[in-house]
């Protein structure tokens, strides 16, 4: 279904809401005023920027930066500083993540269609694809990248976080009023409301609270948390799985074994200052499978997840 | 294990402030913790203490006010004392020497060998300066301002005006800077006669009221400032900013200095006379600065460069550089160090002397004041901050002053060799500060 781009304008309680339709997801922008042209206004440039880098990054748009570089065919592309700097930071992620979070991983979806089904890839369908999986094959630097014949990069796991990020550093050079930007669920505040209260967000019932010693393995209730400043990102998608024989295969992918990783949670919901943190701290735990809550505990970040 | 894990967060910090730039996250946390009003305030006390001469305690407090649509409202009050001592412009002698106080009330001694300060100094200077600031158009800000400053013996009353434009989708700003200021000067004893002999006696004398203001030319003089200023902001990338500025600054009417004497000595260094300064009735200032602002992954290098020059013959040069070097990390609380470094050299403007010579006729113009004559400065100093509860930045610094007077080739007859014309001037700066 394509989406018309357009920014619609909600009168709320003490403020105004702006809703708009990007990254296959709905996104709102609200702030904490009851200036309409200034909400407009703010809307406007927000759903821009966000049109902007789905434009630039999306793998399904052929115009894309991304489309280029993956219809390459091993020839050298040339690239802007923003491009870079993802790159960059996409590969400063494969390195803390020992290799389990990989940008060309993407290529590995044409053997594994998570549609609730019992179809599983064969061994060697996987393997054929595999081969053109490494973040190690490409080069690049401030100026190009090059990557092999047939492989591709995905910004899939980074866009959506890095458009609120950069959401918010345009609606902090508009207002100093409080603002809250949610692309699809991944969120961030530019700081808290008017008397210093904290914004209230919901997340879909977690049943692994790292706030809370107890561990309530059957909630089904969805959780209030505030926020005063920050960002939250989720990720996994319950949604989205294969079973067969009995056992249940989660879609994220080992970018090492192009297999899904076993007993991850359903998704995981981390805060951090920043939400392309948020949303890479959440990936790093889902790929650590059993260890997911584990390796976010040691970390001393606060995070909710679903098993 | 546990540092390898905790690696991973700090190491994801880093990676995306350089993604992002470099102060983005930090800021998330500054600004969350706004309170309700929208009115922010910033305190700092300062000191500053010259070895053996002025010091000086300042108090600024500063409270802006954003309003919805982006109106600035800014105030800020600056209250300072001085105390201490002050180099009256004689050059030390291997005798004992004797002056009168600027008031003409009363004497005092310097011993031999000494730099003739005169201990009176004090000062208290209120100051209020209120700026508003708002766009007009799209992409052009103006701002306007007004200040008056009052002390003891002076008052200063002035006007601002600012229009800032900005383009290519702001990324470089033009901004167009008027200001003037009209100062009175009513020192006590009144405005001497330039080079006047200073008159040294019995001050309790019948006859010392009516010599003494022989000496004198009023009780009050003025003077008006005039400074334009054209200035350029480009953001080179998202690293880096460069500033552009040009200065032009007119100063007419009373600009010497009432405090100030020069030593009269003859052919073997020895002080006959005492006289009055004088200078120049205006100076025209042209300055051009440029300043970059390079964002590293987490630190942040501030560099500047000033040269300024005037039709007094004056030239200088500052370098100023500021690194600021992030401790700890963003999740906690947050802190920071900022060694700072300033540079200073200056050229004397061309009717200094440190002292006239009897043998030589008078020139039209003349004075001591170390600070019109050849010199060189530097300033090194060291800040830390820190975010306390509620994000309110708490910030320390300490600094380290020295002044190195230079002798730009005047003679030294006699027993000026054997004092020191050019003392070297020492001084520590001390400051807190508080965010609100």
């Amino acid at each position: 279904m394509k989406h018309s781009r357009a920014v619609t304008l909600t009168k709320c309680q003490d403020g105004h809401s702006l809703n708009f339709h990007a990254m296959a997801s709905p996104c709102e922008v609200i702030i904490q005023s009851t200036d309409r042209q200034l909400a407009i206004k703010l809307g406007n440039i927000i759903a821009s920027e966000v049109w902007r880098i789905e434009d630039k990054y999306s793998r399904y748009d052929q115009n894309s930066v991304c489309s280029v570089i993956n219809n390459s065919a091993g020839q050298t592309v040339n690239i802007d500083e923003e491009t870079y700097l993802l790159l960059n930071f996409a590969e400063q992620c494969y390195q803390l993540s020992d290799g389990l979070f990989d940008i060309t991983s993407g290529i590995l979806r044409k053997v594994w269609r998570f549609d609730g089904s019992d179809k599983l890839p064969t061994s060697t369908q996987v393997a054929k694809y595999l081969s053109y999986v490494g973040w190690r094959k490409v080069k690049f630097d401030q100026q190009q990248i090059t990557l092999a014949d047939g492989m591709e990069i995905d910004f899939g796991g980074i866009g959506k976080e890095y458009a609120v990020d950069r959401a918010i550093i345009l609606a902090k050079q508009l207002t100093n009023l409080p603002v809250l930007i949610n692309l699809g669920g991944d969120l961030a505040v530019t700081r808290a409301r008017l008397n210093n209260a904290p914004w209230q967000v919901a997340i879909e019932h977690p049943n692994v609270d790292s706030t809370k010693s107890n561990i309530n393995s059957n909630s089904t209730a969805d959780m209030i948390l505030s926020l005063t400043s920050g960002a939250l990102a989720t990720s996994g998608d319950a949604r989205r799985y294969l079973l067969n024989k009995g056992k249940r295969y989660g879609h994220v992918l080992n970018a090492k074994t192009g297999w899904p990783i076993e007993n991850a949670p359903r998704s995981i919901t981390v805060v951090a200052p920043a939400c392309i943190q948020a949303g890479i701290l959440a990936t790093m735990a889902l790929l650590q499978g059993d260890n997911a809550e584990q390796f976010l505990s040691e970390q001393e970040i606060k995070f909710w997840s679903r098993r | 294990m546990k540092t390898e894990k905790t690696n991973i967060k700090a190491a994801l910090t880093i990676a995306t402030a350089a993604l992002l730039g470099g102060n983005t996250i930090t800021h998330a946390e500054t600004v969350s913790s706004n309170e309700d009003s929208s009115w922010e305030f910033d305190s700092a006390f300062l000191f500053y203490s010259e070895a053996d001469r002025v010091s000086a305690s300042e108090v600024i407090l500063n409270a802006k006010k954003i309003f919805e649509d982006d109106e600035i409202l800014n105030l800020k009050l600056t209250v300072d004392a001085l105390t201490g001592a002050s180099a009256n412009g004689a050059v030390a002698q291997p005798t004992v020497q004797t002056f009168t106080r600027p008031s003409g009330k009363g004497q005092y001694d310097i011993a031999p060998g000494d730099i003739p300060l005169d201990d009176t100094f004090h000062d208290t200077r209120v100051q209020l300066n209120v700026q508003w600031t708002q766009a007009v158009a799209d992409n052009l800000t103006a701002s306007g301002g007004v200040h008056i400053s009052k002390e003891y013996d002076y008052l200063s009353l002035g006007v601002n005006g600012n229009l800032a434009m900005d383009f290519d989708r702001k990324n470089s700003t033009v901004s167009l800077g008027f200001s003037y200021f009209q100062d009175t000067f009513t020192p006590e004893g009144g405005i001497p006669k330039p080079f006047a002999s200073m008159l040294i006696g019995d001050s309790s004398a019948p006859t010392w009221d009516d010599e003494f203001a022989k000496t004198r030319l009023g009780s009050e003089d003025d003077k008006t400032t005039t400074d334009l200023l054209l200035g350029f902001t480009q953001v080179i990338n998202r690293r880096m900013i460069m500033q552009f500025n040009y200065s032009y600054s007119m100063v007419d009417g009373y600009l010497t200095d009432p405090f100030k004497i020069l030593t009269v000595v003859d052919d073997n260094g020895v002080a006959q006379d005492y006289v009055y300064e004088s200078r120049p009735d205006s100076r025209v200032k042209q300055s051009i600065y440029a300043q970059s602002l390079y964002h590293f992954d987490t630190n942040v290098f501030d560099v500047s460069y000033r040269y300024m020059w005037d039709d007094w013959q004056i030239t200088s040069h500052t370098i100023d550089s500021r690194f600021r070097i992030p401790l700890g990390d963003n999740f906690g609380r947050e802190s920071y160090i900022q060694p700072h470094f300033r540079f200073y050299q200056q050229s004397a403007a061309d009717f200094y002397q440190p002292f006239i010579l009897n043998s030589e006729p008078l020139p039209a113009f003349a004075s001591a004041d170390y600070r019109i004559g050849e010199m060189t400065a530097f300033t090194i100093g060291l800040k830390y901050g820190m975010l306390v509860n509620h994000g309110h930045d708490l910030s320390f610094r300490l600094e380290y002053y020295r002044q190195t007077p230079t002798d730009a080739g005047f003679d030294e007859p006699g027993v000026l060799k054997e004092v020191d014309l050019y003392p070297t001037i020492d001084a520590v700066i001390a400051q807190v500060s508080y965010s609100f």
